[in-house]
């Protein structure tokens, strides 16, 4: 069984000055020969990862090649989005493949979601520590 | 709606009468223009990327990814 791992919250400010800390997930992610360490929001919430259009296009997706069309909510229905897969890195665990809808919007956060980042890992978050706990998922035994 | 009536009973009131009134609703107003409903009738947006209750979208990638884990299963 693998131990889980630590990371902290990370603190902004909002226009008002005011702090507020945000659970972001450090992570490698590839395509290819391509990769890109960057942070994800942990985003419960999120029925889908989110892959922001410049970091896809950073790491070497090519739109016209992404032929499975996806329609989002919220502020992101607006935009185009099509499904891609990446591998991802996270800590020492074992890389992951992991799909995303990537959006032709562009200035988003990273956005982990249901599927597939939370069906992968267990999270537990400790705001008033400002840490979270991740490890991969535990497969229950039947 | 404002009638003659009104206008000349406040007329009428004294300094510290009228400086009540104004107090009032003063307060009055700064409530209202912070409220939800004032918020929302200003067209406030606020952003909010997260999109939950995306299903379609979530069953177009789940099927991708199985496809994607079977075909790598195989090789």
């Amino acid at each position: 069984m693998t131990n889980p791992e630590l990371y902290p919250y990370i603190q902004a400010q909002d226009p008002q000055g005011k702090i507020l800390s945000r659970p972001l997930m450090p992570l490698k992610l590839e395509n290819d020969t391509q990769s890109m360490v960057l942070n994800g929001l942990l985003d419960t919430g999120a029925t889908i990862n989110v892959l922001p259009y410049e970091i896809g296009l950073a790491l070497g997706l090519v739109w016209s090649q992404q032929n499975r069309s996806v329609e989002l909510t919220g502020n992101l229905a607006q935009f185009e989005a099509r499904a891609s897969i990446l591998i991802g890195v996270i800590g020492q665990f074992q890389p992951i493949p992991l799909v995303f809808a990537w959006t032709r919007a562009e200035g988003i956060p990273l956005l982990l979601g249901q599927v597939n980042f939370f069906a992968e890992f267990d999270v537990c978050f400790f705001h008033a520590r400002g840490i979270f706990e991740i490890q991969p998922k535990v497969e229950l035994s039947s | 709606m404002l009638s003659e009536q009104l206008l000349n009973e406040l007329h009428n009131l004294n300094r510290t009468e009228k400086l009540r009134i104004v107090q009032i609703l003063v307060n009055e107003l700064a409530v209202e223009e912070t409220s939800p409903e004032m918020l929302r009738q200003l067209a406030v947006q606020y952003e909010v990327w997260s999109p939950y209750d995306a299903f379609g979208a979530a069953h177009t990638l789940q099927t991708m990814l199985d496809e994607y884990k079977r075909d790598h299963d195989q090789s």
